[in-house]
């Protein structure tokens, strides 16, 4: 990345990972964990049966990878692709959570997203707020 | 799996995750003995892992072989990640890594009983 440092390392910027972030981290690897692993399961034994949430699952589980690193290293680029992944999660967890409650018949098998992900408690909805919040709160000012 | 050995380390991860949530409420970094027993509930678990897998070679099918053998490899990684996690600061929020890491296990396990219950 070629942007100018606008402060200097690690200085002024409470890092993402510091503090209570250490547990959002460590939410965020879990979910990247069981998301990647169920997605390549799917992908892998059973693309056929439902691709649209085979390939949403993977999406998903590429999303939790990028949010735990980048906010485990929160540095100022880092920062910023975190708050892209988890603006991408958030309207993921939205829109599939809505569709899959509408139009069940085309997500014939769950996702970690379906209905706002009811399957893991609602913390697939739950996690790209507090994760925001978390930018926000840690954020240069 | 064997089912009794799987409810101990649900109950043993269910402990880890109360005192975990404890030493966060009270301000605390996790004491030596917290440490410990999230080491304890490790090493049941990858006895689990090891016994499940030796059922599975001798022949076991469980109904998603592919997610049951993906369950027993990812739930011997969260405590060990988040032992490192939480000892490289220090802080109430180390005990709530540890927590995060034994509820995962916990959910893990639940998971792989319904999983094996449905075997042949």
């Amino acid at each position: 990345m070629t942007g100018v440092p606008t402060q200097p390392a690690g200085s002024e910027v409470r890092g993402t990972s510091s503090g209570a972030g250490r547990a959002l981290v460590a939410v965020y690897g879990v979910f990247a964990l069981a998301a990647t692993a169920r997605a390549s399961v799917q992908l892998l034994t059973k693309f056929e049966q439902a691709p649209l949430a085979y390939l949403l699952s993977a999406l998903a589980g590429v999303i939790y990878i990028v949010a735990t690193i980048t906010l485990a290293r929160g540095t100022h680029t880092s920062r910023r692709i975190a708050l892209i992944a988890i603006i991408i999660e958030l309207v993921g967890v939205v829109s599939v959570g809505t569709l899959s409650v509408l139009y069940p018949e085309a997500f014939p098998r769950a996702t970690v997203w379906s209905a706002y992900g009811i399957g893991y408690g609602f913390v697939p909805l739950i996690l790209p707020i507090v994760g925001l919040a978390w930018l926000w709160h840690t954020r240069a000012s | 799996m064997i089912e009794a050995l799987a409810y101990v380390v649900i109950a043993l991860a269910g402990v880890a995750v109360i005192w975990g949530l404890v030493t966060a409420v009270a301000n605390k970094p996790p004491g030596k003995a917290q440490l410990l027993f999230a080491a304890g509930v490790e090493i049941v678990t990858v006895v689990q892992s090891i016994i499940a897998a030796a059922k599975l070679v001798a022949g076991a099918r469980p109904v998603e072989l592919a997610t049951t053998i993906a369950y027993l490899i990812g739930i011997v990684i969260l405590i060990p990640i988040a032992w490192l996690w939480a000892n490289v600061e220090r802080s109430r929020f180390s005990g709530m890594v540890l927590a995060v890491a034994a509820l995962g296990v916990l959910a893990m396990t639940l998971r792989l009983l319904v999983l094996w219950a449905s075997a042949a």
